[in-house]
């Protein structure tokens, strides 16, 4: 049996993924603002010492494997938050467990998303992310910017999930090194509590991204769909993948950039 | 109306399903003045693909093209425009098959 840790897993993607895991015969810990095991805001400095340092108490013997999940949409209305949670969130929890991780030569997984393909992100945004930092400062910019605006905040959530992806690829070698592998995951549009909370301009937006295996449906992905590859990622079965972001999208973005070959 | 035309049609209407019936199963839209805009070429097999692919272009005002003229049998010059990219293109259509549809269609800068 493996330890687990997921944050966000008391809804969508991250509750199948411990619902799978869990029918696997295997024990999880999931860190959520509600209804977690460990319950704590990861958007706050404070929520996530607390957090790496339950996490510490829990799982004493270390963890076969962590995934990064908790996030918001860029439909939230809230652009510090996209910030401070998506990226500096889930960042501060995998770097607070790799020691954890370290003792079973686990795996972490982190959750991007296949926008990070589709040019609607800020690169100065994600610059100022991997290069600088500095959060503080970042969200000072932020705060200047129109959050109603939906544009505006989706461009700050492509640009959060693009600089999480840079960024496992930027450690994985020596996180790899040190025996913990660390991916991505860069999940399509997925029917969860974020999604079915969306407005109408935002729902029109995202069936515009077609999803090639639900062609003439009118449909988005099922977190399981997500949840099976985020298993995967983190299981021994992916023991040669390393600094890899997989899209399970069902083939948007192979449609949509199929001379992005690398 | 030939398959040019209608794909002129098509595209100045932003349909992209009326677009996508214009191929066959198997045809395919190549499309290289995504160069000149730092974008990569597009290359789009099979007419559901087609449909998918120009419902985001179109839903997000990525592609469109104006000015359109039908110049012979089989191609036509417009400005495309790429997310405000504008480009002189012209397309060909290079093969259709035994029902009239297009099995293959290039589109290169002019």
């Amino acid at each position: 049996m493996g330890v687990y840790a997921i944050s966000g897993a008391s809804s969508g993607i991250g509750a199948k993924a411990k619902e799978l895991l869990e029918q696997r015969g295997h024990k999880v810990v999931n860190i959520d603002l509600k209804d977690g095991d460990i319950c704590v805001n990861l958007a706050s400095e404070e929520g996530r010492k607390e957090a790496v340092e339950k996490l510490h108490e829990m799982c004493p013997d270390g963890l076969d494997g962590l995934i990064c999940n908790a996030g918001v949409s860029g439909a939230c209305g809230n652009l510090p938050l996209i910030i401070s949670l998506n990226y500096f969130g889930t960042i501060a929890l995998a770097k607070g467990a790799h020691d954890l991780l370290e003792k079973k030569h686990g795996s972490c997984l982190v959750t991007a998303s296949n926008t990070i393909s589709q040019g609607a992100g800020r690169v100065d945004i994600a610059d100022l992310l991997n290069n600088i930092g500095d959060e503080g400062r970042v969200l000072k910019l932020v705060e200047q910017m129109d959050s109603s605006n939906l544009s505006v905040g989706n461009s700050l959530y492509v640009s959060t999930k693009y600089a999480l992806a840079r960024w496992v690829r930027r450690v994985s070698a020596a996180w790899a090194a040190n025996g913990v592998r660390i991916n991505a995951i860069a999940p399509g549009n997925v029917n969860t509590a974020m999604t079915a909370t969306m407005s109408t301009s935002a729902k029109m937006a995202l069936n515009a991204l077609p999803i090639p295996t639900k062609y003439g449906q009118e449909c988005l992905m099922d977190p399981d769909e997500i949840a099976e590859a985020m298993i995967f990622l983190v299981s021994d079965a992916a023991k040669g993948v390393n600094g890899n972001v997989m899209f399970v999208d069902g083939g948007t973005d192979a449609l949509l950039n199929s001379e992005k070959v690398y | 109306m030939k398959p040019i035309e209608k794909y002129v049609e098509a595209m100045e209407n932003k349909d992209f399903a009326g677009l996508a019936e214009l191929f066959s199963k198997d045809g395919s839209l190549s499309d290289y003045c995504t160069n000149s805009s730092a974008q990569k070429e597009y290359h789009i097999y099979g007419k559901e693909a087609i449909n998918m692919f120009f419902r985001n272009k179109f839903g997000f005002r990525q592609y469109s093209i104006m000015e359109a003229e039908v110049v012979n049998d089989t191609q036509a010059e417009f400005i495309a425009n790429f997310g405000g990219y504008n480009i002189m293109a012209i397309a060909t259509v290079r093969e259709v098959n035994e029902e009239g549809q297009i099995k293959k269609l290039t589109v290169r800068p002019k």
